[in-house]
């Protein structure tokens, strides 16, 4: 059950985090506060399947989720992991309205402010800073993917190891490890050797 | 008797503390420590993993395949649950007295004594997967009845315990290892929260 006060509380850390990508003048603002929800999940609930068009956008106020790709062979592919405090849900699909390629499921128990592509799309339509807010967050996203795929190809699985860590140094405690050696493209054994390393 | 989802999401609360022990505690300590026994007679919290999962390999996919056979009967949940006399005494065996303290020593049953030595980090990511699956089957077991599917005990297959009671006796029995297995790590807590091995 959310209090009027943690609504508020969560409001704020999502007007910190639309701040930081663009200030929104007061009205574009209220307009865009007014579209989010409160909503919870517990640990492993797939909240979008392969297949499923992405109705919404979830900010995160609390836990870890992970967007993930079954291949051809059964395995997983991690995407990426979000957590506090993030948008997430699965982008590509949300954006373009189309059926997902991917997995979305929490890793923790969640909490989240969530919205619609109707409602956000409304908004957008509106206001024209909230589709420019938009657009710049995307911006980043695209510059944080390009960054993973040059990672991926030139970067060692350590030196990668590392950069997960620098990135987010909490993760080791907040979920189990298999799915950062698959995030990590390791398999789980390389993965609690380098655990070792580090920790010396 | 009690309400079917109360029980379901007790079960579901224990299981989500034993695996945030896991994944915060466990997964941190080096396998050394994870193997390292007390004394000769007690067992390492590798051990008491391995344990576990030896149950959690016949139990897990035994309530799997007794839901989704339900499922296909189309099984309906019911709003109450009682337990059966036998699966309320194996329950009320495997729980910890309120103190935290084991209240009957017990011999495991011989194919369920874990090996001198197990991998630690293989038993603890088995642990983890085991209880991402209990999670999984408490909830699918909302749909379905708890009384009527009955899944025989590993010991005998004679003997049915309700599925609702085969969860409690299960997770309950889990609760206990933890405990053990705390208990085996002798960690120090200091007032800020901070745990530190003892040296």
């Amino acid at each position: 059950m959310t209090t009027n006060d943690e609504m508020q509380t969560a409001l704020a850390h999502l007007r910190t985090t639309t701040r930081q990508i663009l200030p929104l003048p007061e009205p574009a603002w209220d307009d865009f506060a007014d579209i989010w929800q409160p909503f919870e999940a517990t640990r492993k609930v797939v909240l979008t399947a392969e297949g499923d068009t992405e109705r919404h956008i979830y900010f995160v106020l609390d836990g870890v989720q992970r967007a993930y790709a079954v291949g051809d062979d059964g395995r997983d592919a991690t995407l990426v992991f979000t957590y506090p405090f993030s948008f997430s849900g699965v982008a590509d699909s949300f954006l373009l309205q189309q059926p997902s390629r991917y997995f979305f499921e929490t890793l923790t128990p969640s909490v989240f402010l969530r919205s619609t592509f109707r409602q956000l799309d409304e908004v957008m339509l509106k206001h024209h800073a909230v589709e420019r807010m938009i657009r710049l967050a995307i911006s980043h996203t695209l510059a944080g993917v390009l960054v993973r795929q040059i990672e991926l190809q030139s970067h060692t699985a350590e030196q990668r190891f590392r950069t997960l860590l620098t990135r987010s140094p909490h993760i080791l405690q907040l979920v189990p490890h298999k799915y950062l050696a698959s995030y990590l493209g390791m398999d789980a054994t390389n993965f609690s050797k380098f655990l070792g390393s580090v920790r010396v | 008797m009690y309400p079917t989802a109360q029980l379901l999401e007790n079960l579901h609360q224990q299981t989500e503390q034993h695996l945030q022990k896991a994944v915060s505690e466990w997964q941190m300590l080096s396998p050394e420590r994870l193997g390292q026994k007390a004394s000769p007679e007690k067992w390492s919290v590798a051990q008491c993993l391995e344990h576990l999962n030896i149950y959690g390999r016949y139990y897990l996919p035994a309530m799997e395949q007794a839901i989704q056979k339900a499922k296909q009967r189309n099984s309906q949940a019911t709003p109450t649950f009682r337990s059966g006399w036998l699966g309320a005494y194996f329950t009320g065996l495997m729980l910890p007295q309120t103190d935290g303290k084991l209240k009957t020593k017990m011999k495991s049953p011989k194919n369920a004594i874990p090996s001198p030595a197990p991998d630690p980090r293989a038993m603890l990511a088995e642990f983890i997967d085991q209880q991402e699956t209990m999670l999984r089957l408490l909830r699918e077991a909302a749909s379905v009845n708890l009384s009527v599917i009955r899944i025989p005990i590993s010991i005998s297959p004679w003997i049915k315990l309700k599925l609702g009671d085969t969860f409690q006796f299960v997770v309950a029995h889990i609760q206990r290892h933890v405990v053990q297995a705390e208990q085996a790590l002798q960690l120090d807590r200091q007032p800020t929260g901070q745990v530190f091995q003892r040296v």
